[in-house]
């Protein structure tokens, strides 16, 4: 990545990122937050705002495969970067198509939500956790790595039973033994 | 017990029917609106709790990029205060309107309100906004900071309480005391207002669990006719009470929407949301309870004492549960509250009725250890076959089932009574049970069906789903009804333009709103009939009446033509039929409620003073459950909300002036996936059919109510410790070192 | 949230350039601490500085065989690096003990370091508090202050180091890199972070400089660790009061201890008394408690977190208790 000139506050500035897939170009003040623009400029409405602090987990997006909490990133610092939002999980492009992602199914199936604010987030944390092989697929550790997600309606259980059903229709393996 | 047959689609387990959009970030909640020059608003929060706003200077707030207008008490409308009706649907949260005067009452409380182009810039400038206040002392942090007895707010006696207490061989009196907690709906309240100059209409979209209550109060707040007011929806990011009635940021967003001629959108930001929209007030409540030695209860005072605000008086019963829970003849209650100086409490699931079961049933437990009787069987042996307080006969009462049926999948025969004995490594296994309860209400509701051309069916009302699957089991009925398959019923809900329904709230929402479905659904295939038997009909000249309704088709003399064959015959786009519902005379005949029990097993760890809930073992009695799947994840959820208020959960205002200093997400603790016990959750299946056709009360609530105490009695058979106090956090199980009784 | 001048640096020379004489600058990595708190108007940098590009992103083994962690190696990717699990687990699961996935995924190693605290009256512009404002005074001394510190409060300030990944960084010992206008130097991490005394705002020894690695002093052998965190929730939430322990046992009897504390503290807690009281005494409760007696010894409660210090003590004994065993399996 090349170094740029200073953008000044009032300046906006061009950042290239992959989006869902995407080639796309955004221009964005410098202190504008990753979240806002998705939601506000892009019109990706689908990722949410709980807390504004990274405390809920609501705002959770893939950066380059990784789940983040795009309320505490500048749109800025994704230059070059891969993006992908609940929108763009289970189809390519900037428009969310109808398709399922197995997760998404899973979650369907077993009930994994009720009021559906945080469900984009936990299913963007579970895909990567899903996708991470260095996080062990037994309960313990799946409670501890998605307690980054709050559910005030509280649908653990089911989160739960979506995501170990999900890691065996996408990797054919059980989950090990309660932690 | 009713089994459901294959062919029914009420009581069978059915995904739910906005599940896609939901998990596919299609939903549109109130904050996913947007409109063509849009503002966004940004309220500015007192950073005291009692005084006066002496000066605000924004000058600098104005200079900064974007700013459109700052709103505050010299710069805002005059507008009228809601009459504040539930009778009249107007009820609001908090009556002062926004910038009515300079006093300032709680932390938080708006003293203006920024418009800007953009969030960024509204957040910006917000900060700049420069109050100037006066402090005043005397600030309440809160009835746990004062001896204040409060003012009296109700209270109930039957028989000779007092006396029959002084002469009971056994007694109890202990005062127990919960801190407030905050609802913490994941979709912050948000409001979207427009003022639509030409017809001189208010559009408002909000996250509530009572469109037409909000599009009430703003209507007489504005001085409008209730048709020119508009309120809208469709999705919620949960609520738990605190989104039934309006707050002023609703009112200070539609003012500036009037103003500016522009849309306005204010999201609260998370701290402010906890600040200004309600919470479950702290309680403190005095139980006195007299029994013989048998454990025939002859004696229950209940003294409640819950927290409102300086601007409003709420009341969160605590005594109402206790009425009724136990066949007792004397019984009294005391109700009273205490102004403190926090935003004004609002109900929170299961309001009133949760706190006082903590209380109530932490103290049978006591009574229990007292009388060396198992708790279970004290329950028992003081069970209310009738409402104890009307004299009535219960409606459909299966708590005996609940109890016995959960204490067996518990394994409660196995415990063993002795405190701390049952270990498990480094840690020692506690064993609490409490019931459960909570009223069953109905609410009038209007609803409309339409049959289409097409084949599918519309099902419309105003009344919203919060998460508790209102979409879906509104869609269940329908198809049930006409047998059309769920997949081609279209449910419309969250709008005042659909026909009047019911808040989302009392866990009153199912049992009033399917009876107006069901009603509205009958009314379309009755003029459904009416074309099919009229000239040019597909059963032209039968009588209506001996028309048949199958898989989406009449059905008659060994034909059937499909609804969609029907309209298209008579060249019809649709019919409609319209329904109404409302509570009827059964109320004269019996009384109504929900029950259950749940049995909670936590593991102590004293080495490291570590608490935790393992396993919950609940059976749940509420009627018939119209989609199991969505009942179940309501009494799990509320199950693990139940955790948040035994173990973790409370507001902490700061001694000296009653700031809130955990206004936010991260040290206000609700609980995380890590904290999720395992639960087994049991609903029984006894439909109430004297409470309305579908025999379903209502779920949303119950699943809370006993939590707390059963987790309160079992760290008390872990560790010996009575602790009176929630949440129960380290502090209190290592300061406490009342001697273990009853080994 | 404030506007601010942003610049991405290619070169840790360069971006050392661009923040030089301009103390009103940031430098983000993780943008976890920054950005939550310039929402707050707590943090109002007047430019900041992406350093994501800078190549400090491996975990390197030197030739002394010791681990040398790259400033922007991201907390996931260090507690889960294969050399960390096998040298030095407590770092691993310290981490993991930590914050979110998340926020473990954005947030790096020398961000952690810059970790700020929690304090609800830091976190609060329109409170009282020195650290964020010089001289205004401290509302958490006589406020609500459960949370707050029992080791190294000074009258200006109680605020607690928040970080569980430095509690591991001060019981292994490290050293930090760091580059500055006029070169690299190296200061032990137990330096690096300072106490609040009568300069709460000062919490590091650091001087226009950026940090750029974090080299592990070598691992004890045979090693036992754990860490033991106390909290209210299971997970996701800061310490009430957390223990990492290192022990290497000669048959039954210690050899060398190490022990920090977390959640209790102004700044990362290296427990050097107790290690010392440890070594050479036989791996047994009494022992363990002896430690923890001393470790909490100068120990003063505020109003509201008195119980800190009993469950600081708890966390210590079972933190040395399970090292030692694990410390027992390895050399059995």
């Amino acid at each position: 990545m090349q170094e740029t000139p200073e953008h000044p506050p009032e300046a906006t500035v061009s950042v290239h990122l992959r989006l869902n897939g995407i080639p796309v170009t955004i221009e964005v003040s410098p202190n504008a937050i990753l979240l806002d623009v998705l939601r506000e400029q892009l019109g990706l409405t689908g990722t949410k705002k709980g807390c504004d602090h990274g405390q809920c987990g609501a705002c959770t997006v893939h950066l380059d495969g990784r789940a983040i909490n795009a309320c505490l990133r500048l749109a800025v610092m994704c230059e070059g970067q891969a993006i992908t939002t609940i929108e763009g999980l289970a189809n390519e492009g900037l428009a969310a198509g109808d398709a399922l992602h197995p997760v998404q199914q899973a979650f369907l199936d077993h009930d994994a939500f009720q009021c559906g604010y945080c469900s984009p987030g936990q299913i963007m944390s579970a895909v990567a956790l899903l996708e991470d092989r260095r996080v062990a697929g037994d309960i313990g550790t799946v409670r501890e790595a998605m307690s980054g997600n709050l559910c005030r309606c509280g649908a653990y259980q089911n989160i739960l039973a979506a995501i170990q059903d999900a890691r065996l229709r996408l990797h054919g393996q059980e989950g090990g033994d309660d932690a | 017990m009713s089994a459901t047959p294959e062919h029914h689609v009420v009581g069978r387990r059915t995904p739910r029917v906005d599940g896609e959009a939901k998990l596919t970030g299609h939903a549109d909640y109130t904050v996913d609106h947007r409109l063509v020059g849009m503002l966004h608003g940004y309220p500015v929060p007192a950073s005291i709790a009692h005084g006066r706003l002496e000066a605000l200077s924004l000058d600098a707030a104005r200079a900064m990029p974007g700013v459109v207008d700052i709103l505050h008490h010299g710069h805002f409308p005059d507008l009228h205060r809601s009459p504040n009706s539930m009778r009249d649907g107007d009820a609001v949260s908090e009556v002062r309107l926004p910038f009515e005067d300079n006093r300032i009452h709680y932390h938080g409380q708006y003293v203006a309100l920024v418009v800007a182009e953009t969030f960024e810039q509204a957040r910006a400038a917000a900060f700049r906004v420069a109050p100037r206040y006066r402090q005043e002392p005397g600030a309440m942090p809160g009835l746990a900071a004062s001896d204040a007895e409060g003012s009296e707010a109700g209270e109930y006696t039957r028989g000779e309480p007092e006396l029959a207490f002084g002469l009971a061989p056994v007694i109890l009196d202990e005062t127990y005391t919960m801190a407030a907690e905050s609802h913490v709906p994941l979709e912050p309240h948000a409001t979207l207002a427009e003022w639509r100059e030409q017809d001189q209409r208010l559009v408002v979209h909000e996250s509530t669990q009572g469109v037409f209550y909000q599009r009430n109060a703003l209507a007489r707040i504005f001085d409008l006719p209730e048709e020119r007011v508009e309120v809208i929806s469709h999705y919620i990011g949960s609520g738990f009470g605190n989104k039934l009635f309006m707050w002023p940021h609703a009112v200070a967003t539609a003012a500036a929407a009037r103003m500016l001629g522009r849309p306005v959108r204010t999201v609260l930001p998370r701290q402010q949301d906890m600040m200004t929209t309600g919470n479950r007030p702290a309680s403190r409540q005095r139980l006195r309870l007299g029994a013989e030695l048998d454990g025939t209860l002859v004696s229950i005072q209940h003294d409640s004492l819950t927290e409102t605000s300086m601007v409003d008086h709420y009341v969160d019963a605590c005594g109402g549960v206790t009425t009724s829970a136990y066949a007792c003849d004397n019984v009294a209650t005391r109700q009273r509250i205490l102004p403190v100086h926090h935003g004004t409490p609002c109900p929170m699931r299961a309001p009133g009725e949760v706190s006082g079961l903590f209380a109530l049933e932490s103290a049978i437990d006591e009574l229990a250890v007292a009388l060396d009787m198992d708790p279970l069987a004290l329950r028992l042996k003081n069970y209310a076959d009738q409402d104890p307080q009307r004299g009535l006969p219960w409606s459909s009462k299966h708590l005996d089932r609940c109890l016995e049926g959960a204490a067996e999948r518990f394994g409660w025969a196995a415990r063993d009574p002795r405190i701390a004995s049952m270990v498990d490594g480094d840690e020692i296994i506690g064993q609490g049970m409490a019931s459960a309860t909570w009223f069953a209400g109905r609410q009038p509701c209007a609803a409309r069906v339409t049959l289409l051309a097409d084949g599918t069916v519309v099902a419309a009302c105003g009344t919203q789903d919060i998460g508790t699957g209102t979409y879906t089991i509104v869609a269940q009925t329908v198809a049930e009804l006409t047998g059309v398959p769920i997949e081609r019923v279209e449910v419309q809900l969250g709008e005042t333009s659909l026909p009047a329904g019911p808040l989302s709230g009392g866990s009153m929402n199912t049992a009033s709103t399917l009876p107006a479905v069901a009603a509205a659904t009958r009314d379309a295939l009755a003029a459904l009939k009416a074309v099919a038997t009229g000239p040019g009909g597909d059963f032209a000249g039968l009588a209506p009446e001996s028309l048949g309704v199958e898989s989406g088709a009449l059905v008659a003399e060994g034909r059937q033509a499909s609804f969609a064959e029907i309209l298209a015959h008579r060249r019809l786009a649709d019919v409609t039929g319209e329904g109404n519902a409302a509570p009827g005379d059964e109320r004269r005949e019996y009384s109504f409620r929900s029950f259950g029990a749940h049995f909670v097993e936590v593991r102590w760890d004293p080495g490291i003073s570590r608490l935790r809930v393992a396993r919950v073992v609940s059976s749940i009695d509420v009627g018939r459950a119209i989609n199991p799947v969505a009942a179940r994840n309501q009494v799990e959820g509320a199950i693990v909300m139940g955790i948040g208020m035994g173990l973790l959960e409370g507001l902490d205002y700061d001694p000296r002036d009653a700031r809130l200093v955990n206004a936010n997400v991260s040290d206000y603790r609700i609980p995380v996936h890590a904290d999720m016990p395992e639960i087994d959750v049991e609903l029984l299946d006894y439909p109430d059919y004297r409470f309305n056709e579908l025999g379903a009360r209502g779920i949303g609530e119950i699943g809370l109510t006993g939590v707390a105490p059963a987790i309160a009695n079992a760290v008390y058979h872990a560790t010996g410790k009575r602790l009176r106090d929630l949440p129960i956090t380290v502090e209190k199980l290592l300061a406490s070192d009342e001697a273990p009784t009853g080994l | 949230m404030r506007t601010f001048a942003f610049a991405r640096a290619d070169s840790v020379e360069r971006a050392v350039e661009r923040r030089q004489g301009e103390p009103a600058s940031a430098f983000v990595a993780g943008g976890t601490t920054l950005l939550d708190l310039v929402k707050l108007d707590v943090m109002r940098p007047s430019r900041v500085i992406d350093i994501n590009a800078l190549p400090l992103k491996s975990v390197e083994r030197l030739h002394d065989d010791r681990l040398r962690i790259g400033a922007l190696v991201t907390n996931t990717d260090l507690a889960y690096h294969p050399d960390v699990l096998a040298d030095h687990p407590l770092l691993s699961q310290a981490i993991l003990a930590g914050a979110s996935t998340q926020v473990r995924n954005m947030a790096t190693t020398g961000g952690n370091l810059m970790q700020r605290t929690r304090c609800p009256y830091f976190r609060d512009p329109t409170a009282a508090c020195n650290k964020r404002e010089p001289g205004s005074g401290c509302d958490a001394r006589d406020g609500f202050n459960r949370m707050h510190a029992v080791l190294g409060g000074s009258d200006q300030c109680v605020a607690v180091h928040p970080s569980d990944m430095c509690v591991a960084l001060a019981a292994i010992g490290a050293t930090l890199t760091l580059q500055g206008p006029n070169g690299e130097r190296e200061i032990d991490v137990a330096d690096f972070h300072r106490l609040p005394g009568a300069t709460p705002h000062l919490e590091h020894d650091l001087d226009d400089e950026l940090i750029v690695a974090v080299t592990l002093a070598p691992p004890l052998k045979p090693l036992g660790t754990a860490y033991v965190k106390r909290r209210d929730r299971a997970a996701y939430e800061f310490a009430l009061a957390s223990a990492g322990a290192m022990l290497s046992l000669d048959e039954d009897l210690i050899g060398e201890a190490r022990l920090a504390l977390g959640g209790v503290a102004t700044k990362p807690w290296r427990c050097h008394e107790a290690e010392a009281l440890l070594a050479g005494k036989r791996a047994e409760i009494a022992a363990f408690e002896a430690a923890a007696d001393v470790a909490l010894a100068d120990a003063e409660p505020l109003s509201h977190n008195a119980f800190k210090i009993p469950l600081a003590r708890q966390a210590i004994v079972r933190a040395l208790r399970d090292a030692a065993r694990v410390a027992r399996e390895d050399n059995a």
